[in-house]
């Protein structure tokens, strides 16, 4: 206002207070009247240029031409299209739509080995890497949705300082303060980071260490296997990382640990498992498994033992006293099946497998270690691997945050982390944070820690960037760029180098140094995704020391009669959060709970009894000062008093989707004691929340929905699945065409992952609903993975059954359309023509096995351009009122026809691959052409195993199921 | 008596019947406006260059594929890139003034635009290589291409269309290297069309299939 005359303030001020004077209706009045007041035109003397010349006359010419033009640019029609061209053809070969690039992401505490699809230079969807030797063409539901975290609009797109936007140049500037202040003496200059997967980023830890001598590298992740570490350093002297070899093992016995769902190397062990539990070879791996909440591993086990969270360390004692390596056994225990299992694993010396979660206390490993020892497991089952130096020497967070408290940092590094989330809240990290001068934080999105840092950086996305990734197995991935950075993020080693001063290198000079490959070695690599050579080896070692009792838990004691457990869980798709503001994560049903957008307590059934509680009453935890509220949900196999808690909920700075979903588990964990907590009181609050689940029936109401067997019974009755001969029907058959698509769903092969779901929404562009309508029953996945559970609610059977559209050959859906948009093609697929569909949801409401999926709302997204882009070209978008349902990815099968009859040949069996059978960590779904018996998919239906579902509805399905088989110990009484 | 509908009665009766027809009016403009195609058929499409195929495939003498080049092998048959056109243009008439925006556009890097002139829903899914692969002559789709000295459409694209030739392929067919011969005509295309059929393995079960070119 400087540059106003003394007379231009007098009218403002004047105007100001006509202004504030008033109040209700009369201040739009008041607004109204400003045009014609005197002062304003003093004020704004450009507005007299803008004053309203039109009279009443001109005013309707005006109107009347503008409406005759717009009629006339109406009658031109939709905008037109433009077609690009490139320029020129760097390398020659002809432009190809989608193309596929081998790389890698460290996702879930593992790495996994990924081919990205692109089309038209647009990442669209993640596949295995069939040439990895981790997933081997597999992958889990979290990789899937890496593609849709890429294109997420909420990432962070500029660096921020003091929350304003800022220019990479001024941290630049701010980094060169950094190098001379620290330059000489290091010491107040620490870093945070998460566990680090890159070699080279090790490396450059080690630089930045070396330049900034007595500055500290603080390691902390929220889902951690710090406890097994440290069990084996207990053992063996030093920390080291197992590796499980799952195909040697004939007996497995899992504590606690979910081999299948949310371990170090999943993809393997799933696939090593499942290979080596074909019932027509006669003999299977036994599984047993002992776990106080339910997991993927315990519902796939042949005996499943629900077992409170402190009763487990006295288990594992009494096992070792069974085994001979034990201190003392351990008398209190009740457990009838413990001298069968004793007796299982000592018929498999070197076969067998002792596996301990990593919630269980470091004792345990390390008495596990001496049972596998016991058992001849190491260096066949079981192998260890050396810990990096710079994890095994780093600092914890909890050291970090003393420090940060008596005001020994001053410039802190936040690396790839959230720990204002995701470190327990008893911490008070972000207390902590005010106290240091200046806080750098460095990730994708602008979370909550970037909230409160001084500095908030954004990373490029793994599939923006170069790196090198150490899986779980030693194996050495390259991770490659499938996209230019979409925003102005840097990458990790970018950011150190650019600290440190090492900045006449980029990403991809750095990891070719860092495994000095270049030239054909390094292209071979590029395009094999992993570097062969840079296998660690295992450590040879000597026996283990038996150190202490497990069961001399301080907490075991601890136990009052009305106090529960409680244990901490990854979250099945949000892992520690991380992926919280990830739709299709949020909205994929956790396999066991199938609940969707909000976590809860799990509870056993006698528990909940006991306390009168019903599914969505919300408790609140308490342990000491910490107090959680969250609703509960009650889980048949949950250990009678052990409460269990996923981690990932209750993000507060999230993004668009992830604000707000769930609760945050972290408010109740200890530091010292981060996955179990003992003497827990749960108090009813009296309010409820409903969740949104997408199963209700958890019983097949004796329908042989799921059909299983054990393998005694098999071996007696192999065709005991069998259904009866195919009844006539008063349909005419269709004429065969050339192909016949059909698919098969092995029972006892599918571990329940889910990742599937996400696979086929990947691939069909299927929407996200939200919360609310998921309430309502409609969700849009086109396979869903149904969840059985048979026997006593304390200790049930679990099965998983993925259900697609069964591609009825008399399909019930199209005789019930009046518009003939769901019609049968000639070589059986049940089609859905989106733009013959008018809504009338006869289809749905006539289809027994409800697959087909309808949508109430414009579930699709348009409004962001990044979105559009994600999308797979060759699948419709499907807008309001249309239904839609599994197509056996009809465009895969298209390509694959065009491919074939362009070279005028028959497409050879596994030529077209289905979304979800490409994902299967276990090959369970095979696709093929039914009509040739020489297809795998021919043959697995002629298995005795192979049934249809709901086959009394004589509808015929192309999709059939193979029967599960257990394979329970027949020592053990009664139905495990 | 009075009468029952008095002069005000029948005026406001009248002028309904005037909105209704108003009415009706705007409704079908509307509806032509929002369904229209960009481009009439037969209509000369305006480009960023007076592109003349006339002059490059009759003059010239170009074969369609070299400037198509993916129509034997992508859905997409493919527009040159301009360094296609520098294969010749670095050289001949680069001072034209209608060759400017080709010329410009190599040394700045930035990209042509052309106007798409056969444009379908994007429910469809049309590969231009299985076609080319089964007998389908350039032709039969584009018209006369070798006499347009501006690209137009010269069919209406229509399912109906489409479907003239799926249900009859024999009507259309012509030997595979006759596809790129413009004014080609069989001296018997009955017999010529039913023996292609058979040579080519059409499929004729499934030509009628919705997952033929919707998914």
């Amino acid at each position: 206002m400087s540059s106003l005359t003394a007379r231009q303030r007098e009218a403002a001020q004047a105007l100001r207070a006509s202004v504030n004077g008033a109040r209700g209706e009369h201040y739009w009045r008041a607004l109204e009247s400003f045009a014609d007041d005197p002062r304003v035109h003093e004020l704004f003397p450009q507005l007299r240029d803008m004053g309203a010349s039109l009279d009443r006359r001109a005013f309707l010419k005006l109107m009347g031409a503008s409406m005759a033009m717009a009629g006339l640019a109406a009658c031109s029609g939709p905008p037109s299209d433009r077609i690009v061209p490139l320029l020129g053809r760097g390398d020659g070969a002809p432009p190809q739509r989608s193309l596929f690039y081998a790389t890698a992401v460290a996702v879930a505490g593992e790495v996994a080995g990924i081919l990205v699809e692109t089309n038209e230079g647009r990442p669209t969807k993640i596949e295995g890497n069939p040439e990895h030797p981790l997933n081997a063409g597999a992958t889990d539901a979290i990789t899937q949705a890496m593609i849709l975290e890429l294109w997420d609009p909420d990432r962070s797109q500029t660096p921020y300082r003091k929350q304003a936007v800022a220019s990479w140049d001024t941290f630049d500037g701010d980094a060169a303060v950094l190098r001379q202040t620290y330059g000489k003496d290091g010491s107040r200059l620490r870093v945070l980071s998460g566990r680090l997967h890159s070699t080279t980023a090790i490396d450059q830890a080690g630089q930045w260490l070396r330049r900034f001598p007595g500055s500290r590298w603080h390691i902390h992740e929220a889902i951690d296997d710090a406890a097994v570490m440290a069990g084996l350093d207990l053992a063996y002297g030093r920390p080291l990382r197992p590796r499980l070899d799952v195909s040697h093992a004939r007996v497995i016995l899992t504590l606690e640990a979910d081999l299948l769902g949310d371990m170090p190397g999943k993809m393997k062990a799933a696939r090593d498992f499942t290979a080596n539990r074909d019932p027509t070879t006669g003999s299977m791996t036994r599984l047993y498994a002992v776990e106080s909440s339910p997991t993927l591993t315990g519902a796939n086990a042949d005996h499943t033992f629900p077992m409170d969270a402190s009763d487990i360390p006295g288990l594992v004692d009494a096992l070792a006293a069974k085994l001979g390596v034990g201190l003392q056994s351990n008398p209190d225990l009740v457990f009838p099946a413990l001298d069968a299992i004793v007796n299982d694993l000592k018929m498999h010396i070197g076969t067998s497998l002792v596996v301990a979660g990593r919630s269980l206390p470091a004792p345990v490993h390390a008495c596990v270690a001496a049972i596998n020892h016991a058992l001849g497991n190491v260096g066949t089952s079981i192998h260890y691997l050396p810990v990096e130096d710079i994890e095994s020497g780093a600092g914890t967070l909890a050291g970090l945050v003393a420090d940060m408290h008596a005001r020994k940092v001053d410039t802190l590094l936040i690396l790839d982390g959230n720990p204002a989330y995701a470190a327990p809240a008893m911490l008070d990290f972000a207390g902590a944070l005010k106290k240091v001068r200046q806080s750098i934080h460095f990730g994708l999105y602008r979370d909550e820690t970037a909230a409160l840092c001084d500095w908030h950086l954004p990373s490029l996305h793994p599939l923006e960037a170069w790196s090198d990734l150490r899986a779980a197995d030693g194996t050495v991935s390259v991770q490659q760029p499938v996209i230019s950075p979409l925003y102005a993020g840097r990458s990790l080693h970018a950011l150190l180098g650019g600290i440190i001063g090492d900045v006449d290198n980029d990403d991809m000079a750095r990891v070719m140094a860092t495994w000095k490959l270049s030239g054909s070695a390094w292209d071979e690599a590029l395009r094999r995704g992993s570097i062969n050579t840079a296998v660690t080896p295992t450590v040879m070692l000597g026996a283990p020391r038996v150190a202490g009792t497990p069961s001399a838990m301080p907490s075991s004691q601890a136990r009052s009669a009305d106090a529960v457990d409680v244990v901490f869980r990854p979250d099945a798709t949000l892992w520690d959060g991380r992926h919280a503001n990830n739709g299709w994560l949020q909205e994929l049903p956790r396999p066991l709970t199938r609940l969707t957008w909000h976590n809860a307590a799990l509870v056993s059934p006698s528990l909940a009894a006991e306390r009168k509680l019903a599914n969505g009453d919300i408790v609140e935890l308490r342990a000491g000062k910490r107090r959680l509220e969250i609703p509960i949900w009650i889980a048949p196999g949950q250990a009678p008093r052990t409460v269990a808690l996923a981690l990932g909920g209750g993000r507060w700075r999230a993004g668009q989707v992830g604000t707000g979903q769930g609760s945050n588990a972290n408010a109740l964990r200890h530091t010292d004691s981060p996955w179990f907590e003992a003497g827990v009181q749960m108090i009813a609050t009296g309010r409820r929340r409903e969740l949104a689940s997408t199963q209700e029936h958890q019983a097949m109401n004796g329908r042989d929905i799921v059909r299983a067997s054990t393998l005694d019974a098999f071996r007696d009755n192999p065709s005991f699945a069998r259904g009866k001969p195919t009844p006539p029907s008063f349909y005419p058959d269709r004429s065969p065409g050339e192909y016949a698509w059909g698919m098969s769903i092995d029972l006892n092969a599918c571990i329940g992952c889910n990742a599937c779901t996400i696979a086929c929404q990947s691939e069909n562009n299927i929407p996200v609903v939200g919360e609310d309508q998921v309430r309502r029953g409609r969700q849009m996945h086109w396979i869903r993975v149904d969840r059985y559970y048979t026997g006593q609610p304390a200790a049930p059977r679990t099965f998983h059954q993925p259900v697609p559209c069964m591609h009825c050959e008399h399909a019930p859906c199209e005789v019930v359309c009046p518009v003939g948009a769901t019609v049968h093609d000639s070589e059986g697929l049940n089609l859905q023509v989106y733009n013959r569909c008018v809504g009338t949801r006869f289809c749905a409401n006539n289809c027994p096995y409800k697959v087909r999926r309808f949508n109430f709302l414009e579930f699709s997204e348009w409004a962001s351009e990044q979105s559009k882009a994600r999308r797979n070209p060759e699948v419709t978008v499907r807008s309001r009122g249309v239904m839609e349902k599994c197509t056996y990815c009809v465009q895969r099968i298209e390509s694959a026809h065009i491919e074939a009859d362009r070279e005028g040949r028959r497409i050879a069996d596994g030529e077209v691959v289905t979304a979800c059978q490409a994902v299967c960590p276990t090959k369970a779904i095979v696709f093929g052409n039914v009509a040739d018996d020489a297809t795998a998919v021919a043959r697995a239906k002629a298995s005795p195993r192979s049934y249809a579902l709901l086959e009394e509805l004589n509808t015929r399905p192309r999709t059939t199921y193979l029967a599960a088989i257990r394979n329970p110990n027949p020592a053990i009484e009664g139905d495990a | 008596m009075t009468q029952v509908f008095q002069p005000p009665f029948v005026f406001l009766v009248k002028l309904v019947f005037l909105a209704v027809l108003v009415m009706a009016f705007i409704g079908i403009v509307l509806l032509r406006a929002l369904t229209a195609e960009a481009h009439a058929v037969n209509e000369a499409v305006e480009q960023p260059v007076p592109f003349s195929h006339k002059h490059h495939v009759t003059d010239v003498g170009l074969d369609c594929r070299y400037c198509h080049a993916e129509v034997e092998t992508q859905a997409f048959a493919g527009i040159p890139p301009v360094s296609t056109c520098m294969t010749c243009h670095s050289k001949l008439f680069t001072d034209q003034a209608a060759l400017a925006p080709v010329v410009k556009s190599w040394e700045t890097g930035v990209p042509l635009q052309w106007e798409r002139v056969h444009q379908l829903p994007d429910f469809v899914y049309f590969n231009h290589a299985i076609h080319v692969a089964k007998g389908v002559g350039c032709e039969s789709c584009h018209g006369r291409v070798d006499t347009m000295a501006l690209e137009t459409r010269t069919q209406d694209l229509s399912m109906k269309w489409c479907l003239s030739c799926h249900e009859a392929p024999e009507k259309f067919l012509r030997p595979r290297e006759e596809e790129f011969t413009m004014g080609y005509k069989a001296a018997d295309q009955a017999t010529l069309g039913m023996e292609l059929v058979q040579a080519y393995s059409i499929d004729r079960r499934r030509m009628m299939d919705c997952s033929l070119c919707h998914r």
